[in-house]
Order: C-alpha cells, then sequence, then structure tokens
C-alpha cells in the first residue's frame, strides 16, 4: 500500500476541532499549526473529521505521470515558446498593463509546459531536465548546490 | 428574453436580468445595449458576444503532422519550466523543494536577455499567430492523442489569449486610459486578466476564487 502522511492546510483551518481529539498519536496538535509529520502514521483519521477539508492525506510517493504524445509535447513546445516570447517582450514594456500581461503570459505557459510532460517534479523528464543543467556549461553564477539538492531530496 | 454569451471570458448577458453594476437596467433588449458597451467582466466588445447560454465550441478539420524534435529551452523556458516545478512542489506541501526551484526560476529569468525593440504592436501579432496557428495545431494534437489535461490548459489558455486580444486591441485605440482609475488583476491560476473595479467572486475561466488573483501594483 502506498504509505500517504497528513498536512494541514494552515489557511483553511478553523483551529477549533476534532483533529486534535482523534488523532492516535497526537501528531495534529502542535504549537505551530503543522502536522508532526515524525509522529503521524497515517491513519486518515484527522482528514474524516476536518470540517473545513483543511487535511490532505499526502503520499510519500507519487504514481508515474500520464504518458505525452511525442506530437502533443511538439504542439505544447511551439506554444509554449510564443508565449515565452511575450512574456520577455512584456517584461520590457513599462506600466501595470505590460506587468499584467507579462504575468498572465507566465502562468499560461507555465500550465503548458506542466502538459507536456513536467506535471510531477520527481518524474524521469524533471529529473533529466536537472541532470542536463549539470551537464550544459553554464554562467558563473549558476546555482549548481540548488540543482544537486534538488535531485538528492527528489530521487 | 434571452441570454448572450462572451465568447471571450464566458459572461452571460441575460435580458431579464441587465447588468445593475454597469447602470443597465432589467429587461433591457440586448439590441437596445448601447453600441459601445463592454462585457463587463473581460471588456470584450458586443460583437463578441454569442447569442444563447452554452459555451460555443469550434471544430477543427485539419491537422498538420510535426515531427520535429523540440529544440533546447531557451532561458526564459527554462525558468518558466522551474516556477511550474516549483508550483507542483508547493502543492505537495514540499516547502524547501519549492525553494530551490523558485530560485533556479529566478536565475533563469535573470540570465534572459530583454527583448529588443518591444511593442504592444508585437505583443497584439504574437497573439494573433498564437489565435490563428499555434493553439489550433495544439488543439489538434490533443484532440488526436485524446489528452484531456493538455486539453484543459489549451482551453484555458485559448480563452485567456482572446482576452489578451480584446485589451491589446484596445489598448491601441485607449492607450493608458483603459487602465486609468481602474484595477488590474490576475488570476495565478489561468492567467486571465481583470480591468476594472468590481473584481468577480470567481474567475470567469478557471472558476477559482478571487483571493486566487493577484493585484497589480504600479512601479
Ligand atoms: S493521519 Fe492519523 S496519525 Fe496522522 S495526523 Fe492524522 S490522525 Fe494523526
Ligand atoms: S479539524 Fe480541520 S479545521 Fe479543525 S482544527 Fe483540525 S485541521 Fe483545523
Ligand atoms: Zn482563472
Amino acid at each position: 500500500m502506498n504509505r500517504k502522511y497528513a498536512v494541514r492546510s494552515v489557511r483553511l483551518c478553523t483551529k477549533d476541532c476534532l483533529c486534535l481529539y482523534v488523532c492516535p498519536t497526537g501528531a495534529t496538535d502542535t504549537e505551530n499549526s503543522v502536522i508532526d509529520i515524525s509522529r503521524c502514521i497515517g491513519c486518515g483519521d484527522c482528514a474524516d473529521v476536518c470540517p473545513s477539508g483543511a487535511i490532505s492525506m499526502v503520499p510519500f510517493v507519487y504514481p508515474e505521470q500520464q504518458p505525452k504524445v511525442e506530437k502533443v509535447v511538439a504542439a505544447m513546445d511551439t506554444l509554449l515558446k510564443s508565449k515565452a516570447q511575450q512574456e520577455r517582450i512584456a517584461a520590457a514594456l513599462p506600466g501595470r498593463l505590460a506587468k499584467a500581461l507579462e504575468m498572465s503570459n507566465r502562468i499560461m505557459a507555465e500550465d503548458i509546459v506542466r502538459e507536456s510532460g513536467y506535471m510531477l517534479p520527481q518524474s524521469g523528464n524533471s529529473r533529466a531536465f536537472l541532470q542536463s543543467l549539470l551537464d550544459e556549461p553554464q554562467p558563473h553564477k549558476f546555482p549548481r548546490d540548488a540543482v544537486e539538492t534538488l535531485l538528492e531530496l527528489l530521487a | 428574453m434571452r441570454v448572450y454569451t462572451c465568447s471571450l471570458c464566458g459572461f452571460v448577458y441575460d435580458e431579464a436580468k441587465g447588468s445593475p453594476e454597469d447602470g443597465i437596467a432589467q429587461g433591457t433588449l440586448w439590441n437596445r445595449l448601447p453600441e459601445d458597451w463592454e462585457c463587463p467582466l473581460c471588456g470584450a466588445a458586443k460583437h463578441e458576444f454569442d447569442e444563447g447560454g452554452d459555451e460555443i465550441e469550434t471544430v477543427r478539420t485539419f491537422s498538420v503532422v510535426s515531427d520535429t524534435l523540440p529544440e533546447a529551452k531557451s532561458a526564459l523556458e527554462k525558468s518558466i519550466l522551474c516556477s511550474n516545478l516549483a508550483r507542483g512542489l508547493e502543492k505537495q506541501y514540499k516547502a524547501e523543494e519549492a525553494a530551490l526551484f523558485a530560485r533556479l526560476a529566478d536565475f533563469f529569468k535573470a540570465q534572459s536577455e530583454p527583448a529588443d525593440a518591444p511593442a504592444f504592436a508585437h505583443l497584439l501579432e504574437q497573439v494573433d499567430l498564437d489565435i490563428r496557428e499555434n493553439l489550433v495545431l495544439a488543439n489538434d494534437a490533443a484532440a488526436e492523442a485524446k489528452d484531456r489535461g493538455a486539453k484543459r490548459a489549451l482551453v484555458w489558455a485559448e480563452k485567456v489569449t482572446k482576452i489578451q486580444k480584446s485589451i491589446l486591441g484596445r489598448y491601441e485605440n485607449e492607450g493608458d486610459s483603459l487602465i486609468e482609475d481602474k484595477e488590474v488583476h490576475v488570476c495565478s491560476i489561468c492567467g486571465f486578466i481583470y480591468i476594472g473595479n468590481a473584481l468577480p467572486d470567481r474567475c470567469p475561466i478557471c472558476k477559482v476564487p478571487n483571493w486566487k488573483f493577484d493585484l497589480i501594483k504600479a512601479g
């Protein structure tokens, strides 16, 4: 079975209720509202009783992401390049409207790249991308350590 | 009484209800609306509306085969990939990993060469190209592959792109008076741009509640 742990959305939590009472290990009752993962045994009782839908049961291991057809990837990539180009133009223009367009294009582009095979940060594609960053020549200020840490954490 | 739906953002004008926010009384017929009346959500002109309550789906009949492999990603595209993965990790409640990807996204954004001779007119051209070609081809590819995830992203992107086109078109005519004394917001989920002072409760495109919107500030 895929083991899970409980995570509380502090934004949705109304901080008054039953999750404190049902947790068999006391993991939900903490001074900073963050559920103590080291105690959580993944029973899911807290999520079941939460009236606000504030607790999610999160898997330790994610399933493989959905496969993508090459043609979809190619078409999405063309669109990504176009949106990136528009973000670049908007970023060089002054004013609030330009800023809104820059942001709007970024958000669309993120969604487009996500649907071209980069949904899951733990996927083979994402890891291959990180590895390619280490293999390619990079400018001197490149945060190599961030990439290396990510490859370890997302293993 | 009839209803008319904005083909850009899906706002429904119901003759029975009018549009009290912009001073249109209940029972005002469509052809009695001023010719320069605009969609209160996205600012589209009257001719962008279709009669009826249902969304109009266009049917594509042609398809182009592409067998070229994707080119290497530019610095800005890498930044976009990284900020997308940062978002994914935020959803997984992995703050440390999300912050690392956000750092990479910032790095690559800074690496990206600024556009030379930037102009709103170029944005309009590019938006047009997306609507005429890039979105059509991507929609075809997604339909053929029965890729509903891609389709979802494309449905949103197509609407937002058309709204950008409408905004850019009006900006060409009106200039900065388009946003003068008005707030500008961007939906952080789909990229919808709202200009006005009566922010809708939900994003008309992706339906998230409006606390997911970012207010754009000057400077
Ligand atoms: S899943 Fe079970 S053990 Fe974990 S916090 Fe919730 S109630 Fe406690
Ligand atoms: S049950 Fe839900 S809303 Fe109530 S305190 Fe627990 S997490 Fe917060
Ligand atoms: Zn939205």
